[in-house]
Parts: C-alpha cells; structure tokens; sequence
C-alpha cells in the first residue's frame, strides 16, 4: 500500500511535470515576436524605472562622443540647408515649404533604456509611450539617421522595438544609385552586420557600396542608410546574391534614437486589410 | 520552511543580477550567461520533488515576464528543477544527498559540486539556446553559444553559491 502511495506521488509530479512543459512549449510555439515585445512592455511598468536609471549611468560615459556625433550631423545638415538657400532666394524657399505643408514624416528622439544584441531575438527598450505620442510601427533610426528597427508596442509611457538584430526583422534594402533590391534579415550573428539576401545578379554589388531602404516597406523612409556591403556572393543556382552588410548602426553602443512616424502608415494599412482586397 | 528568508533573498537577488547586470552587458552573441538558473540548484538537497517544480516553474515566469521571453526560460527552467534529483544522484551518492543540506562544495566536494553544477548549467543553456536558435543550420555556432555562455554561467553561479552559503553553518 505504502509503495502504491509512494508511486502515485512520483508519478503526480511526473505528471505536473509534463503538462507545465507543455503549456510553456505550447505558448512559446504560438508567440511571436510581437508577443515577446508586448510582454516586455507590460512588465517594464515594473522593471522600467530601474532600467532608466541604469540608462541614465550608462549616457555619462558615451556623453563625449555623442555630442562629437550630433555636432558632426549638425554641420551636415548646415551644408545641405546652404546649399539650397544658394539655390533659391529664402522667400520662394519659404513659400514652397508652406505649399507642402504637413511632412509626411513625423520625427521625435526617444532614449534607449534596456537593449540586448546577444540573443537571437533582440528588442529594445525606449522611455517614450502613447503619451508622447509614439506609435507602433514608427521607425527607429540612429541619431545619424542609420536603421535600427522599428516600434513594435508601447505602453503610456515606454515603447519596445525590434531591434533589426531580431532574427525575425524583415526590412526591404536596395545597393544605393541602383534600383536593385533585396530583403534585409539578420542570421543571429555578427551584431555589426545583416544579409541582404535576393539581390539580383545584375546588381553587381562591390565593397563599400551603400545600402539604404527602399519605399516598399511600410516602417521606413525611402533613402535610410542601412549601411555598406562588406562581402558578396552568388547562390548555388548563380541567380541572386547573397550579401553581407555592415551595419551603419552600432546597436550595442545606442543611448539616443530617433524615431519617425510615417503619417500615411495607418491608411495604406487600412487600405490593404480592406475588403475589396482580400 | 525555515530557511525562507535566505531563499527568498536569493531568489530576487539572482533575479535582479541577471536582468539588470548580465542582461545588459551585451558583450557578444556567444556570451549570454543565465544565472538565475543557481536559485533551482542551490535549492536544499532533501526539498521536495514537488517544491523543486514550483520554484523552477516561479523563477521561469518571472525571467520570462521580466525579458520578454515567451515562455523560453520556464521550458528550459522546469526540465532542469524536474531532473535535479538525478542530477545531484549522478554528481553525488543519492542516500547522502536525503540527509539534506544546501548543495556546497564543503557538502558534495569541490570537483562534484562543480561537476553539479556544470550538469545543471549545461543541461537548462542546451534546451534554452537551441529553442532560442530554432535551426541546425549553424550547429557549431549554437554549441559555441551553449559552450561558452554554459562555462560563464557556471563560474557565476558558483561564486553566487560561495557568498550564500559563507552565511551558513556546513550541514544547515
């Protein structure tokens, strides 16, 4: 009788064992990328005002050579501003400003306080929310306008983004001055690049090439660096290349971000779920 | 339940070291220590079956909700609180092992206890990585991963192991 006990307990935690398992397996199976994004933004209610404070520590050591990086785009952009003022008068400058009115493009700086670029899905973690007005699926660039991922879900007051190291971040690349495109994806690797696989092979693709978006994908402006071709090969049927691209980015360095709304996302989507469609 | 409060402290404190120490330094693709995983092998030798399954099921939860993993570390977590009788039994004489204790150098000997602990590392970073990968198609670089991450975790908690155990008497 004894044994009989004895047996039936070993086999109940056998059997608590299996179906725990099952469940965690079960629910793992089903998640996506988007449903660890969800999580981690729900839990950093709990766990996001120490990752802030954290964030906060880290920026004093990068203080140097970001204010190095952001002065660098600002004299960028100081040459590109005189180069049109040369070309037109301020007036008619001005004037056709107004005429385009609204940008499509919304941009907005964000901080990054939790980011990981050791794991095969990686997300990051900024301290902007709906309240400031984020939104999913906004565009996360660095502050040298480089790609780095895209808002996958926010909470009022933090937003979680996958990280273009996320084996499952798809984006759409083209080698710049060409039309020749591909689709960017990240093996798992190298935290420094990313593939561009299908790029036609008369792309002719050499070292030091840029790479930037194309307009197709949704998330990104047309023309965002991605960064430069390091290596390139032809498949085994000699149809497309295989390319690897050094990323303009350095994800395991990033403290700031911009991020940008694409004001036309939610028609385009909603004209793409619309009935007529499907 | 008389050894609740250290427990506990433990288990927050590994909790707190990997999300906001080892999860943040990022160092490369092949160094991902977990270390959480010391509250399940650091748990008493004679805790029951069923109290091993709940705290590997506990900690999973809580490093998944924390790092938004899906469900990832409590698969890998539970097959590792489930086996640590088995696991103690192939490191150290199982008839030993009921007289109870905290899982120690100074309990098991040096080399056994690292071996135990190796065991317990290797077997939870195994089923961790290979469902975090998901595909053979770089067999070598998840052995890599496993390997390097698996010895790091290893030396971690062996050294979380030291500072819990300095606090209590050898046969407590």
């Amino acid at each position: 009788m004894h044994k009989l006990f004895e047996f039936i307990r070993s086999i109940y935690v056998v059997v608590l064992f299996v179906l725990l398992e099952v469940l965690a397996v079960s629910y793992y199976a089903r998640s996506t990328s988007y449903t660890r994004a969800r999580l981690l933004a729900r839990s950093n209610h709990v766990v996001g005002g120490v990752h802030g404070v954290l964030a906060g520590v880290r920026r004093y050591f990068v203080l140097g050579r970001e204010n190095r990086d952001l002065l660098e785009r600002v004299a960028e952009l100081t040459e590109r501003l005189a180069r049109y003022e040369e070309a037109e008068t301020a007036a008619a400058f001005d004037e056709r400003l107004a005429e385009i009115g609204e940008s499509r493009l919304r941009v907005m700086n964000a901080a990054v306080i939790a980011n990981t670029v050791n794991r095969a899905q990686n997300l990051i973690v900024l301290n902007r929310g709906r309240r400031d007005g984020v939104t999913d699926g906004m565009a996360v660039l660095s502050p040298s306008g480089a790609m780095v991922g895209y808002v996958a879900d926010c909470t009022d007051r933090y937003a979680v983004a996958i990280s273009v190291l996320n084996t499952s971040f798809r984006a759409s690349g083209k080698l710049a001055d060409s039309e020749y495109f591909g689709s960017i994806y990240w093996d798992g690797s190298d935290p420094h690049a990313v593939t561009m696989g299908e790029l036609s092979k008369y792309a002719e693709p050499q070292p030091g090439q840029q790479v930037v978006t194309t307009g197709f994908s949704l998330y990104f402006p047309e023309g965002v660096t991605i960064g430069e071709v390091e290596s390139a090969e032809l498949n085994e049927t000699r149809t497309a290349y295989t390319v690897r691209v050094r990323l303009a980015a350095h994800i395991s360095q990033l403290s700031d971000v911009l991020l940008v709304e694409n004001r036309d996302l939610y028609e385009i989507q909603d004209l793409l779920g619309s009935e007529k469609i499907q | 339940m008389y050894r609740l409060v250290p427990y506990l402290l433990l288990f927050v404190s590994t909790a707190l070291l990997q999300l906001f120490l080892f999860d943040n330094l990022s160092i490369s693709v092949y160094l991902n220590p977990l270390i959480y995983i010391a509250f399940v092998l650091l748990l008493p030798l004679d805790a029951p079956h069923v109290a091993l399954l709940g705290a590997g099921l506990a900690t999973g939860l809580v490093m998944d909700c924390a790092m938004g993993a899906a469900g990832l570390n409590t698969i890998a977590t539970l097959p590792v609180a489930f086996l640590r009788p088995w696991i103690v039994g192939l490191a150290y004489n199982r008839d030993d092992a009921r007289e109870g204790g905290i899982p120690s150098p100074e309990r098991l000997g040096p080399w056994r206890f690292v071996n135990y602990l190796l065991l317990g590392v290797l077997l939870h970073h195994l089923i961790f990585f290979s469902l975090e990968t998901l595909s053979l198609s770089h067999a070598w670089r998840l052995v890599l991963r496993i390997a390097a991450s698996g010895v790091v975790s290893t030396a971690f908690v062996w050294l979380i192991a030291r500072i819990f155990t300095a606090k209590f008497p050898v046969r407590v």
